[in-house]
């Protein structure tokens, strides 16, 4: 068993990463680092990867902060609505916020009209950066939130009963004692915008703003360098190595971090006294404005006849989403997406069923670092696995066939799988197993009867998250497509790119809302 | 399909599923197992075909030809002729050309092709009846619209519009054009080519326009919308997409430079490597058919042949005046003309 989970996690993750870091080492292609667009898109990507993340974090720690420890009202409603960004994929949050700030969306045109000029037009590096923080910041909430939660309120109790303001006791106490969770979200945040390549391609690209993600696709869909294969393995190199930084300084932060005693006593709200009304209001028409605006942007988009026109009740129709929802390639697309993330569902789940027990349940030498090799593919950008298997398609036989961006699922999703198997296994004592080969049972045995039906509600959980994020990604489908294995996510990218508009916001806004419905019945059903 | 035994160890976890979908992929060797003749004499087969048309078109296209030939399924796989010929020279590097029939923009693109012996020879039935101009003398494409490239103007924004190329240069339009980007549409590579080769415009008049500061679409696609919505409000586009949104009620309308305009005839041609040659030459024959020309009219295409009549709001070919260089010399120039243009305009 350990011998097959070792040469699965070897194809799987080794060997992509392996790929691409020899294709590259041959060093051919070195000199491309140095090109003008190159070092441009590298520190566009830098530049927007690490603002984003800050703005991220700031916004996603002050969010936390309202709904986790102050008296605000509604709280856990605003909670749920602030965390939807984080179930619409980025490039349909990109597509949904055209409509709201593109340069020909209704505020715009009426600004024009007002004042001679767009009020500001979403197209550019601000756009990329303002959007990449809307997609990200619910992972910082939800990073400090259980940060938060740890935090005994004792400590600012104290600093509240020595005289200092509910404000100074946040910035002074509760603040200082995040940090790790600051950081280590800031980060975790930084390299997942490292290579996003929606939101940059549709918002960046109009202005000629290019990132390292789009930089690698036009490689190499245009052919217009030599050797895009090995050009494009450098990139992802490069990528490698910062994520690879990164994710050093997270595992140093965690080293130092401290383990404060979790507090009995109820956790004290911070009183926002007679802020409390106007902070609300803000945060809702924050919260309102960030999350609705959009989806409403591309209900308006999908229902007006033809571009242009006012959005008067006459100029609305129905025929976009009918056209929309029959288009042949739509459909392919989206069968295509839901058979690859429920073989994706189901092989991540089995193989993170299999390594979560082993790497928790036995101390085997053997077992020993195969809990790293199955967590690494989340530091890796998806491009950089993308771009890996692209390399190996061709020695594999897999080239051109759908199964390779099922490889790709495979590769990056399976952490998340473990990560879910391995957690609530391990704060599990092994009394029960113990109990079992007492009883005569056979170490197998007692693996697979005891341990493996322990951990297996959770490792369908993760495999319910994979198919969730899977059927409806975009970077690795874009780069690994063949003819017959469009995604849903690369059909509605087509369709914006061909400039069929309302059809990828019937689509996108079909997405987006079946996320969203879907979350909410899971969270019901969990309450 | 070949694998290797690492990528089998991986698959086996996936166990009977992976099996079973293993046979979902139609692969072309399982339908030429099928024997099973149809009516017409042609069996069961998938071709695919790689084409640029829009995919809303390409999937009416496919529609149409299947109500004539329901045995045979086509694959349709979509992009701008740019990411088309780089997959075509990847799959042909890496083992053999995917598809079947090529339908895509230019002839330039058909002509090297043929040259590198990638294409087979097939002149479709009915040929008598086509635009001989579209119609490869040697035989290996033929030209299924003709597809002008004009001057697109929004009808709210501007008053008086544009009635040259040369005028598109004027300062007044700084900050208000689009254009599609030769490196991933077809048309876009082909007019740089052209204009270069044109001794009222040339280099000299392209770097005019690049000072003009046009944003670079995509595809034509979005140069059309940016136009019909105001976002830039004059554009370098095909013809057949400006009357498209004028008849669903757009403020846009066509201006015909008064220098000519380029055209591009979208051929189709069939791979050398092509295992398919029956159901491809009869997807060929219908590009062409009445039928398939009745579509393409009913799509705002211009026809290849005269008996189908012409799409509401079209102008008779006769009337405008119309740039055709020599193809060879575009064959020739055209992929410097596209370095030329990513060098000035990007």
């Amino acid at each position: 068993m350990t011998v097959v989970l070792w040469v699965v996690c070897g194809a799987m993750v080794i060997a992509p990463i392996a790929a691409i870091i020899i294709l590259s080492a041959g060093g051919s292609q070195l000199g491309v680092l140095l090109q003008g667009d190159v070092v441009e898109a590298a520190v566009n990507s830098l530049v927007s990867a690490t603002t984003s993340a800050l703005a991220a974090v700031v916004l996603g720690a002050g969010f936390a902060v309202l709904f986790e420890r102050t008296d605000l009202r509604h709280r856990r409603t605003l909670r749920l609505v602030a965390l939807t960004p984080l179930l619409m994929p980025p490039f349909v949050g990109a597509i949904a916020w055209l409509g709201v700030a593109g340069p020909s969306s209704p505020l715009n045109v009426w600004w024009r009209q007002m004042f001679g000029a767009p009020l500001w037009s979403i197209y550019g590096a601000d756009g990329v950066i303002m959007l990449l923080t809307v997609h990200s910041y619910p992972l910082a909430m939800l990073v400090v939130s259980a940060a938060l939660r740890r935090i005994p309120s004792d400590l600012e109790q104290a600093a509240r009963i020595s005289g200092a303001a509910p404000a100074r006791t946040v910035f002074s106490v509760t603040v200082p004692l995040l940090r790790p969770a600051l950081l280590s979200s800031f980060l975790l945040i930084a390299v997942g915008n490292l290579a996003d390549f929606g939101i940059p391609s549709i918002i960046g690209l109009p202005e000629r703003y290019v990132t390292l993600a789009t930089l690698v696709y036009r490689y190499l869909q245009s052919g217009i360098v030599e050797e895009p294969l090995a050009v494009v393995a450098t990139i992802g190199v490069v990528i490698l190595i910062l994520a690879a930084v990164a994710l050093l300084l997270i595992s140093l932060i965690g080293r130092r971090g401290w383990e404060l005693d979790a507090s009995s006593s109820p956790v004290q709200l911070l009183p926002l006294g007679r802020a409390r009304t106007p902070v609300g209001a803000a945060i809702w028409a924050l919260v309102l404005g960030i999350t609705l605006l959009p989806l409403l942007a591309l209900l308006s988009q999908t229902l007006l006849k033809a571009p242009g026109l006012a959005l008067t009740i006459e100029n609305l129709t129905l025929d976009n989403f009918g056209a929309a929802l029959t288009s042949a390639t739509a459909l392919a697309g989206a069968a295509n997406s839901v058979m690859l993330a429920g073989l994706a569902a189901l092989a991540c789940g089995v193989l993170g069923l299999g390594i979560g027990v082993l790497t928790t349940r036995t101390s085997a030498r053997a077992v020993r670092g195969m809990n790293s090799v199955a967590m690494l593919p989340q530091a890796v950008p998806g491009i950089v696995i993308a771009v890996a298997w692209l390399i190996l398609a061709p020695r594999i036989g897999l080239f051109n066939t759908p199964w390779l961006i099922l490889a790709a699922y495979i590769t990056s999703f399976t952490a998340l799988v473990v990560q879910s198997v391995t957690a609530p296994l391990a704060s599990t004592p092994r009394s029960a197993e113990e109990a079992a080969r007492v009883s005569g049972a056979g170490r197998l045995r007692a693996l697979i009867d005891i341990s493996t039906r322990m951990a297996l509600p959770a490792a369908i959980s993760g495999a319910v998250v994979v198919a969730a994020t899977a059927v409806r990604e975009l970077t690795l489908s874009v780069l690994l497509l063949s003819p017959g294995s469009q995604t849903l996510g690369v059909a509605i990218f087509n369709f914006q790119q061909a400039g069929a508009f309302h059809t990828a916001a019937a689509w996108s806004l079909i997405v987006a809302v079946f996320g969203i419905a879907l979350i909410g019945v899971a969270t019901r059903r969990s309450t | 399909m070949s694998r290797s035994s690492l990528t089998t160890t991986a698959f086996a976890a996936l166990g009977l599923a992976g099996l079973a979908l293993t046979g979902c992929a139609a692969s072309t060797s399982e339908a030429e197992e099928s024997t099973a003749d149809s009516a017409d004499g042609v069996e069961p087969t998938t071709i695919t075909l790689y084409t640029s048309e829009p995919q809303e078109k390409a999937d009416e296209l496919v529609a149409a030809f299947n109500r004539i030939h329901p045995e045979i399924t086509v694959e349709v796989f979509r992009a701008g002729t740019g990411d088309l010929t780089t997959r075509v020279a990847t799959e042909q590097e890496s083992g053999e050309i995917q598809a079947d029939v090529f339908l895509a923009a230019d002839a330039p693109t058909f002509e090297n092709y043929a040259a590198d012996g990638l294409l087979q020879e097939y002149t479709p039935a009915d040929v008598d009846a086509l635009d001989p101009a579209v119609v490869d003398p040697e035989g290996y494409y033929t030209g299924t619209r003709i597809i002008p490239t004009v001057i697109a103007y929004n009808t709210d924004a501007i008053a008086e519009a544009p009635s040259s190329w040369a005028d598109l240069t004027d300062a007044e339009y700084a900050d208000k054009l689009v254009m599609p980007n030769p490196d991933v549409s077809g048309a876009a590579a082909y007019n740089a080519a052209v204009w270069l080769d044109e001794e009222q415009l040339g280099e000299e008049w392209l770097a005019a326009l690049a000072e003009n500061r046009p944003v670079i679409a995509d595809s034509n696609g979005p140069v059309s919308q940016a136009v019909a919505s105001g976002t830039q409000p004059v554009g370098i586009v095909v013809d057949y997409l400006v009357r498209e949104l004028a008849d669903q009620g757009s403020p846009i309308a066509v201006a015909y430079p008064s220098e000519g305009v380029p055209y591009v005839s979208q051929p189709v041609g069939i791979f050398a490597d092509s295992e398919n040659v029956e159901a491809s030459r009869a997807f060929v024959d219908f590009l062409v058919s009445t039928d398939g020309q009745e579509l393409a009219v009913e799509q705002s295409y211009l026809p290849v042949r005269s008996d189908v009549g012409t799409p509401e709001g079209a102008p008779e070919l006769a009337d405008i005046a119309i740039l055709s260089p020599d193809l060879e010399t575009i064959r020739s120039t055209q992929a410097e003309a596209v370095e030329t243009f990513r060098g000035l305009f990007q």
